[in-house]
């Protein structure tokens, strides 16, 4: 596969860097080339928090890359710290809970894709699981991983809850299968 | 000492996991350290398992006492290191010339933050002036600059033997970007591949009598009384520098036969030089890519040559600094013609974009 530029952006707390490196691991498993970094700057500390993923069969140049393939924005602020990962390749999502102006979403995007993934979460699964929504949602868009692989990297990180509590893995793995078909039937669709 | 890995390895991790593990793997015996970012992980990982392989840590005060332990601890012949960044790596500054005076064979991982000062805790190539000819001394330093994780792994390893073999302080300078991030890399005992880790060995407290003449005394001293004793000191040290430099020296070079332009880079950033390189070349335009892995001693000679047989009009030099790489290969290659371009952007990363679009620009 060609390289695949991800970046991932929420609050602090939302999961995007477990997501991250869940995505990340999952890839290194099916022997790709996979770099993954997260901003670790004073933004940490109660900023928006971004992760970059690439993944390739290719070795990967530089950690980080100025427009993605994929950007998701994970809450209302990181719509407009990201709109700048995105041009006209690039696949820019986001919440479609958000209220956003449209002049915070890019003014560049291959195509504008809101997920109800919020939504989703909270009515159907439940709240803690709305960043694997998201991770299925990245599967969907890009296919950078086979959807087992997925499900493995969920294991290894989780297992040792889901051992635990064997409904959190059902609950986990649904909430993945449904962020996959949310995003593949969104490029189905046109713009929202 | 316990094996700590028994059989090649793949592993994916952050920079930091690895110098840690390679470490292990090199056989220190104590890191001492003070917390800083990005290095921290270093000494967060060495904390978890230095025990397992009863290895020791000792967090100390600050820099300046960290970097004096790992003084202390080689001259009893310990395997010891230190981790730092920014203005830590500026405090250990004072140790480090003690290490350059003393011929210590110390071994720092230098994980470059942005700067001056505190500047950002995230990542440049800002620290290249202070790694290589910091301190009041004359730049006798080790300094390999690694651009992935499997070369933190590698020059970990052989950091800790040019450091015992050589016996001037030896630096692995990577970043933050390479701190934090995770990418594969293949992790094995060094004997099995057949490096040989060197003994370490007391420097001080020797058996035998040097009233009787049994041995020599051990004369490692950071002072002297004399003008003249310092003299002739530094001047046989910067003697044995120069001419153990020539198989210290490292480089890579790619493409530079036909070259019209040379992008010079060192680090993470010849990541970005070698795919810009592929992709100028792709476009028609012959690019070449030089990268010197040591920046100390720095590899004068071979960019020389490789300048001479390409005949190349440019050498652009892109760098996370504004020109610490640019004035440090200046300096090395005086006398040369070819006319220097630079992409200096400081404190940020630099992708083959960036660098594809400036030598679009001057050529």
């Amino acid at each position: 596969m060609a390289l695949v530029k991800i970046a991932l952006a929420g609050e602090g707390g939302q999961g995007v860097q477990s997501v991250a490196e869940i995505i990340a691991e999952a890839a290194y498993n099916e022997e790709k080339q996979t770099i993954y970094i997260p901003n670790f700057g004073l933004e940490q500390r109660g900023g928006v928090s971004i992760a970059f993923i690439q993944v390739s069969d290719e070795r990967i140049g530089a950690p980080k890359f100025n427009k993605a393939d994929v950007v998701i924005a994970l809450s209302e602020r990181a719509v407009g710290r990201t709109a700048h990962y995105s041009d006209e390749n690039t696949l820019f999502v986001y919440d479609s809970g958000f209220k956003v102006d449209d002049t915070d979403l890019p003014s560049e995007a291959k195509k504008i894709i809101g997920l109800p993934a919020i939504d989703t979460a909270n009515k159907e699964l439940h709240p803690r699981v709305f960043n694997i929504i998201i991770m299925g949602a990245v599967i969907g868009l890009t296919n950078i991983v086979d959807f087992e692989a997925a499900k493995t990297a969920l294991e290894n990180k989780l297992g040792y809850k889901f051992e635990k509590n064997p409904d959190l893995r059902e609950l986990n793995f649904k909430a993945l299968e449904l962020g996959k078909q949310m995003a593949e039937e969104s490029l189905k669709e046109g713009v929202q | 000492m316990q094996q700590v890995i028994t059989e090649s390895k793949k592993a994916f991790m952050t920079g930091n996991e690895t110098a840690a593990w390679a470490a292990l793997a090199s056989g220190a015996d104590v890191m001492f350290g003070y917390p800083i970012t990005p290095q921290n992980e270093i000494m967060h990982y060495w904390t978890r398992l230095a025990p397992q392989y009863g290895r020791g840590f000792l967090q100390t005060e600050d820099e300046i006492s960290a970097g004096f332990t790992v003084c202390g601890a080689v001259q009893s012949g310990k395997k010891a290191f230190t981790a730092t960044a920014g203005p830590g790596n500026v405090l250990m500054q004072e140790p480090f010339g003690m290490a350059e005076g003393m011929r210590l064979p110390l071994l720092a991982i230098i994980q470059q933050r942005g700067g001056p000062s505190s500047g950002t805790v995230i990542y440049s190539q800002q620290e290249v002036a202070l790694t290589t000819f910091g301190g009041n001394g004359e730049g006798w330093r080790i300094v390999y600059s690694t651009a992935t994780h499997q070369e933190i792994y590698d020059y970990v390893i052989k950091g800790f033997n040019a450091a015992w073999k050589y016996r001037f302080p030896t630096f692995i300078l990577g970043d933050g970007y390479q701190a934090k991030m995770r990418e594969p890399l293949e992790m094995y005992d060094p004997e099995t591949r057949g490096i040989k880790m060197i003994d370490t060995y007391p420097l001080i407290g020797l058996d035998g009598s040097i009233t009787t003449a049994e041995r020599e005394p051990q004369h490692l001293c950071n002072i002297y009384s004399l003008e003249e004793e310092l003299y002739d000191v530094v001047l046989k040290n910067s003697a044995e520098y120069k001419s153990i430099s020539p198989e210290i020296v490292e480089y890579e070079e790619r493409q530079c036969e036909d070259a019209e332009i040379i992008i010079l880079s060192h680090g993470v950033v010849s990541r970005a030089a070698d795919d810009a390189v592929k992709a100028l070349r792709a476009q028609g335009i012959k690019a070449g890519y030089f990268r010197p892995i040591t920046l100390r001693p720095y590899p004068e000679k071979q960019l020389r040559a490789a300048i001479a047989k390409s005949g190349a009009k440019k050498l652009l030099i892109a760098e996370s600094a504004y020109g610490q790489l640019y004035r440090l290969t200046r300096q090395e290659i005086y006398g040369e013609t070819i006319k220097m371009e630079t992409l200096f952007m400081p404190g940020v990363g630099i992708i083959d974009y960036d660098i594809i679009s400036k030598v679009k620009s001057i050529f």
